[in-house]
């Protein structure tokens, strides 16, 4: 099962992540490849699933969702639109079945699921970019290697 | 009002200016600080290069070279070195346009203001000017500066060695820094710096200490006694600062940028009688000039010759969004930076029309009118009328809300001609308070405001606060200022806050411990200062017990300034490092081995406390040295 690892102290907030999570999850109109050349950045659709929060005296802390063993988000979602997949270890999102009650949303204690930016009626959480070719596109992005992916039991 | 931003507010040493942005219903600068907090960390390290298409690449322990090879050492030098020929750039232009402006004064037969600033001019260039009239003289001492910044980069500036001090220049002749041709120099730090040319760190550093002599000589000291010529040279007066200066029942007028000349015919026919009328029949009492960023100090710097016109400084960079959230701006007159991007959806939000003078700093919702495609007179004409228009079709529909902030005690209009007449004719009663010990040393605390030292103007406040209350005489230069007389520091009550054998020098003399010399050009009136004090105790600069600080140095022009400092032989302390501290040699050259080259160094230090304790021990060390 894999999992991503933070090595907070490695992280420098470049938010490469941030950018490479957004250019993973870019709507398709925008443009036809998803090279970073072509990401719009001006666009409020992009929206990162990751965060780099600052402590205000030079560290950064990296929130990644952790697809956790106990998901409170899974826990609390009564439509069943979010899953933890026991095989991939992933919590996995169906955005055709969400009620849109944000209780995930409410109960992950890292703050991991937002309620998506422009039309607040889909969640936007980590896919762990299993259908993308590179998985994930933040942690293929990060010049530190402050998050890597790891197998875990 | 971008959602993705937060709607707090960054710190700010002016609690009223920071009270009053908390009730604004706009997004502006302040409210940014918090979306923006998170920085790149290559960035900030100045490892990042995007000189080709191969890039950006990055420095990290797994990557130690770009792919052309370069190493952490040359990314860093040929990124510092592009800022500070940008820096030198901007300070040329400003010194080429005020040149030209004299020129054509004299040309024109124009309004000359500073007769003695004129003839020391003459007399400091060796001009024998016996049968020449004033306006001879001014196109001569024009040209001679033009002559100099248009000089290729291979031929020596001429007038360095005449308004240099003399140790400094043999210093600087015996390093190799002596600068050519201004605008030539600018040019070839820019070649050096592209792709796959100049890999050698030292000589990069050099090069950046050549630019900074140009910059320092030229582009600020040279800049304020040209100007002096044209508008009159300052006299210490008290003033009104903050955002009540502004009144509603005027036509105002915010200016912004540091070009004083470009507006010199304009601020004196705005109060002409019949454009008072102009003014009245639209219901109006006249025009008043809001100052803001450097123009602004710059104004105020010479405000006893403008007390009808200028309605006094209303804060600096970052104050300038607030100051048109007043709603009481009409108009705003730019030819310059610092002229924030953000200003123009505020323009657009509260009709207020803004011209520019000078395409360098067009901004994307002004009108440009060429000051120099233009007859002055009908351009000045042209400007009130829009303004007039701007007035009669706002006003009608704006809410206006000024606020109780600032003083009307601040001491202004301090230079290095001014506080030697203050003195009784020159600086030694200066001196002879440092030799005694009434005030422990001198530090210059200038440059700009930005919004991530601590916050909007809190380094620059606290340091001042710090210094001061440790019996070191304070002048400051710049943005700096705006922040630190808006906090009521330069009124003679701030003597309260010094230590008491500055205070009671203060209380004597009826100065405030912390003096305004105006804009970040006056940093060139800091020269001036210096060497005087150096001259007087026949001693080289780095002697002194005279420290520089730039806490809240924000941008290119800063650091080509915090160059000439180094050049000077000055210990210079930055609140925030200059994007070079990925480069172990960039750091040992700053901070180390400029001490051996020309006697100065660089202090990085983030925090105040610990700053004005590193200060003030170089202040004693050179005191110990001096054997005082």
């Amino acid at each position: 099962m894999k999992r991503i690892i933070i090595k907070t102290d490695k992280c420098d907030g470049c938010l490469n992540c941030s950018f490479a999570c957004m250019s993973a999850h870019r709507d398709e109109s925008q443009s036809k490849d998803d090279s970073f050349y072509t990401l719009n950045m001006l666009s409020e659709s992009n929206q990162s699933r990751n965060h780099i929060d600052s402590d205000g005296k030079g560290r950064y802390i990296p929130l990644f969702c952790r697809h956790c063993d106990d998901p409170k988000c899974v826990e609390a979602c009564m439509s069943g639109a979010l899953v933890k997949n026991l095989k991939s270890g992933y919590v996995e999102y169906d955005k055709d079945i969400c009620g849109k009650c944000f209780m995930c949303v409410m109960s992950c204690p890292y703050g991991m699921a937002s309620p998506d930016r422009l039309t607040n009626t889909h969640v936007v959480k980590c896919d762990f970019c299993k259908d993308k070719e590179h998985k994930p596109s933040c942690v293929d992005s990060c010049p530190k290697k402050a998050i890597v992916v790891e197998e875990v039991l | 009002m971008n959602d993705v931003y937060s709607h707090n507010i960054c710190e700010c040493a002016d609690k009223p200016l920071k009270e009053f942005i908390s009730t604004l219903d706009r997004e502006i600068a302040h409210h940014r600080v918090e979306g923006q907090s998170v920085k790149c960390g290559f960035g900030l390290q100045g490892i990042c290069c995007r000189l080709c298409s191969n890039g950006p690449c990055r420095i990290t322990p797994e990557g130690q070279h770009g792919i052309c090879g370069a190493n952490a050492d040359t990314i860093v030098a040929r990124n510092f070195l592009r800022a500070v020929a940008a820096g030198s750039g901007c300070y040329i232009h400003v010194v080429e346009n005020t040149a030209l402006n004299l020129r054509n004064t004299g040309l024109n037969k124009g309004t000359i203001k500073g007769k003695n600033a004129l003839n020391s001019l003459c007399k400091k260039f060796g001009i024998d000017a016996s049968s020449m009239d004033d306006h001879e003289k001014c196109v001569k001492v024009a040209d001679m500066v033009l002559a100099d910044l248009y000089a290729p980069e291979y031929e020596k500036m001429k007038l360095v060695e005449k308004i240099a001090y003399k140790p400094r220049y043999e210093k600087w002749k015996e390093l190799g820094i002596l600068p050519g041709g201004a605008k030539g120099e600018v040019f070839n730090g820019i070649v050096k710096s592209s792709t796959n040319l100049n890999s050698d760190p030292v000589n990069m550093y050099l090069h950046c200490l050549k630019l900074g002599i140009s910059t320092g000589l030229y582009g600020l000291t040279l800049t304020n006694l040209l100007n002096d010529v044209m508008l009159g040279e300052p006299e210490i007066v008290q003033a009104a600062v903050g955002l009540h200066v502004i009144d509603p029942d005027y036509i105002n007028v915010m200016i912004t940028g540091h070009q004083h000349s470009m507006i010199a015919y304009l601020q004196d026919k705005m109060i002409d009688p019949d454009v008072v009328k102009k003014a009245q029949d639209a219901g109006a009492k006249g025009f008043k000039l809001v100052g803001c960023t450097c123009v602004g100090q710059d104004l105020q710097l010479r405000g006893v010759h403008y007390k009808e016109v200028f309605a006094g400084h209303a804060g600096n960079n970052f104050t300038s969004e607030a100051v048109l959230s007043t709603g009481a701006i009409d108009g705003v007159l730019s030819e310059f930076n610092c002229t924030l991007p953000g200003i123009e959806p505020i323009c657009d939000d509260l009709g207020i029309v803004q011209i520019c003078l000078d395409d360098v700093a067009k901004k994307a919702n002004a009108e440009y009118m060429p000051f120099y495609d233009n007859d002055e007179k009908e351009l000045s004409d042209k400007i009130i009328d829009k303004f007039i228009n701007s007035y009669k079709a706002r006003r009608p529909n704006v809410k206006i809300n000024i606020p109780n902030h600032g003083n009307k005690e601040t001491i202004t209009g301090v230079s290095e001609g001014s506080l030697g007449k203050l003195l009784g004719g020159n600086l030694q009663p200066l001196l002879d308070l440092i030799l005694k010990g009434m005030i422990k040393g001198v530090a210059g605390i200038v440059g700009c405001s930005n919004m991530t030292a601590l916050g909007h103007d809190v380094f620059t406040v606290e340091l001042t606060k710090e210094l001061i209350a440790r019996d070191i005489l304070v002048l400051s230069a710049g943005c700096s200022t705006g922040g630190i007389e808006n906090c009521g520091l330069m009124t003679p009550a701030a003597a309260n806050f010094a230590g008491p054998n500055l205070k009671a020098v203060c209380e004597q003399l009826g100065i405030p411990p912390a003096l305004n010399f105006g804009p970040c050009l006056s940093i060139g009136r800091l020269e001036l200062v210096v060497v005087e004090l150096a001259e007087l105790a026949g001693v080289d600069l780095p002697q002194l017990p005279v420290v520089l600080s730039a806490p809240q140095w924000l941008e290119e022009q800063a650091l080509a300034d915090g160059c000439f400092g180094l050049a000077l032989g000055l210990p210079l302390h930055l609140g925030l490092p200059p994007f070079v501290t990925g480069s172990n040699v960039a750091v040992d050259v700053f901070t180390n081995q400029m001490k051996e080259l020309t006697g100065g160094q660089l202090i990085i230090d983030m925090e105040v406390k610990s700053s004005a304790d590193k200060l003030e021990a170089i202040i004693l060390e050179k005191r110990s040295l001096l054997g005082i």
